[in-house]
């Protein structure tokens, strides 16, 4: 049972793996000879990026974004489900605050840096409150769909049953959401990793956005190109995190699905 | 014998934009302490309505509901339910365990009498050991054991059931019928249940109540004067089975 789990874990990563690693073949050996400095061979980034992050930069550099994307994420993720379940269950709440979601929602979440900076300066309180703020919509979106979504039967048996309010939200009408709220949670952390990097565009001698953006401006092209590789290992790393969570924490849910 | 459920003049509508809906009309009806009721009517008539009054779920516009003397205004303590949809009235994320222990958390158990009722209501369904599955994982029959198991573990005094066995196979029915039957002796829980299958209704009850018209109401309580203990075979297959179904089946259709 359990191994054949595990074997069918390998064989979606070896199915999965095999474009990623087509395309880094076909980048090494594409750009083995350039003379182009802008696009510099691969095996040359790949030395510049072991100087570079094994470890030297890591605590000045990636450091300080991992801290502020994962603290914007996690103020994100509780006023977003927050509010959502306080939304999703009151329908009084719910007239005032949608339009207002409904506003924000549309607006780029890069856009907001701008007046985060009016607000909070420089610093990384900006940071973090604009990964926070751009983070909560798409989860307080889902998490009112999610909760909304409860049906009436299971509703209808817990409170014959005796249960309080708090226990209808906290034992069924959340776990309930949960499929549909970490369909917003994976949303919301792919825009937090985009804010974290252009939060640091502005006004940051330090994170991964701010050493991307100094090496391009002084032409330290090599290093500009381990940013972005480092970026790209980064995401990807992260959404695989993210994947195995999602898959832990809803296995009641992909197990019905399944045999449905 | 004493009255355990009392329902006094009770109407209700249901007020939605496109009108007014009259469902049940001044019905009245007194339920012993102890004994089977089944509900039957022709679909749309009001049946769940009635249950869900009866359960607190919804209030009544006109009359009253008393349980042992005392007017409801709520869920009532000492009640539990059983609904139709299995399928839905389970939390899937939950293993039936769990979902036996929800409705406990409020009663003041300790932990060993918690897990002793899970355990002595998963074994009176016939769910013994498989209480650590998901209701997914189970069959329908078994997952409306479950709900039953659920149903028990809070000790009520009055079960309720809306249609349990409507959706699933013959077979199957049948069991979870004798399982009703041996609960309400083991127990001597007071039962109402709805049912649309009117040969279920004579074999389960002491008495069936048929809701008729549009407004509903009580338009017959048949005494079924079988005695206990029944069984599918012989029951099924008296003289007086086939008399009182027929009776019933015309107060049903409105023929007599
Ligand atoms: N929440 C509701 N709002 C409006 N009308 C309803 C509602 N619930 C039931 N009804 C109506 O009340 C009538 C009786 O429904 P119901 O009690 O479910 O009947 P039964 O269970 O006997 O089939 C039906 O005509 C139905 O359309
Ligand atoms: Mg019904």
């Amino acid at each position: 049972m359990i191994a054949r789990r595990i074997w069918h874990w390998l064989l979606a990563i070896l199915i999965g793996g095999w474009l990623p690693v087509l395309l880094v073949t076909l980048w090494w050996n594409a750009s083995a000879s350039s003379e182009n400095p802008f696009f510099p061979p691969l095996e040359l980034i790949w030395e510049q990026f072991k100087l570079n992050w094994v470890f030297l930069n890591v605590p000045i550099h990636l450091v300080p974004s991992l801290q502020n994307l994962f603290l914007g994420f996690a103020i994100g993720v509780v006023a977003g489900i927050g509010l959502g379940a306080l939304v999703g269950v009151s329908g009084a709440v719910s007239r005032y605050v949608e339009p207002v979601v409904d506003f924000f929602r549309c607006i780029p979440p890069v856009a907001l840096v701008p007046i985060f900076i009016l607000l909070f300066g420089l610093d990384s309180a900006m940071r973090v409150a604009s990964i926070a703020f751009a983070t909560t919509f798409p989860i307080l979106i889902a998490t009112i769909e999610g909760i909304r979504g409860t049906n009436l039967v299971l509703i209808d048996t817990a409170s014959v049953f005796g249960l309080s309010r708090a226990q209808m939200l906290w034992r069924v009408r959340l776990p309930n959401a949960m499929p549909v709220i970490f369909g917003g949670l994976q949303v919301g952390f792919q825009i937090a990793f985009i804010v974290t990097v252009a939060s640091e565009y502005l006004g940051s001698g330090f994170g991964l956005g701010a050493f991307t953006l100094i090496a391009t401006d002084s032409f330290l092209i090599l290093d500009a190109w381990t940013g972005v590789l480092l970026l790209g290992l980064l995401g990807y790393a992260l959404s695989l995190v993210f994947d195995i969570v999602e898959r832990l924490t809803l296995r009641w849910y992909y197990g019905q699905k399944q045999l449905a | 014998m004493t009255t355990a459920i009392a329902i006094n003049g009770v109407s209700m509508e249901y007020v939605t934009p496109e009108g007014t809906t009259h469902v049940l009309d001044n019905v009245s009806y007194e339920v012993s302490e102890g004994s089977f009721v089944a509900i039957v009517g022709p679909s749309g008539v009001g049946k769940t309505t009635l249950l869900r009054l009866l359960s607190g779920l919804q209030k009544p516009t006109a009359g009253e509901i008393l349980i042992r003397g005392e007017r409801i205004s709520g869920p009532p303590a000492g009640l539990a339910v059983v609904l139709q949809d299995y399928t839905r009235s389970l939390m899937p994320w939950l293993t039936v365990e769990r979902n036996i222990a929800l409705p406990l958390k409020n009663q003041k158990l300790s932990k060993a009498d918690r897990s002793e009722r899970i355990e002595s209501s998963l074994e009176e369904v016939g769910l013994s050991g498989q209480g650590g599955k998901y209701p997914w994982q189970m069959s329908g029959g078994m997952q409306q054991r479950a709900s039953i198991a659920r149903a028990l573990a809070v000790r009520p005094s009055i079960l309720v059931m809306d249609e349990p066995f409507a959706s699933v196979d013959a077979q199957t029915r049948f069991d979870l019928e004798d399982l009703v039957l041996k609960v309400r002796d083991d127990f001597g829980i007071t039962t109402l249940m709805v049912t649309h299958d009117i040969d279920e209704a004579v074999y389960l009850s002491d008495e069936i109540v048929v809701l008729h018209g549009r407004p509903a109401k009580v338009r017959d309580v048949v005494t079924v004067d079988i005695p206990f203990p029944r069984s599918q075979i012989q029951t099924r297959n008296a003289p007086r089975f086939a008399e009182l179904r027929t009776h019933v089946y015309a107060m049903v259709r409105g023929l007599e």
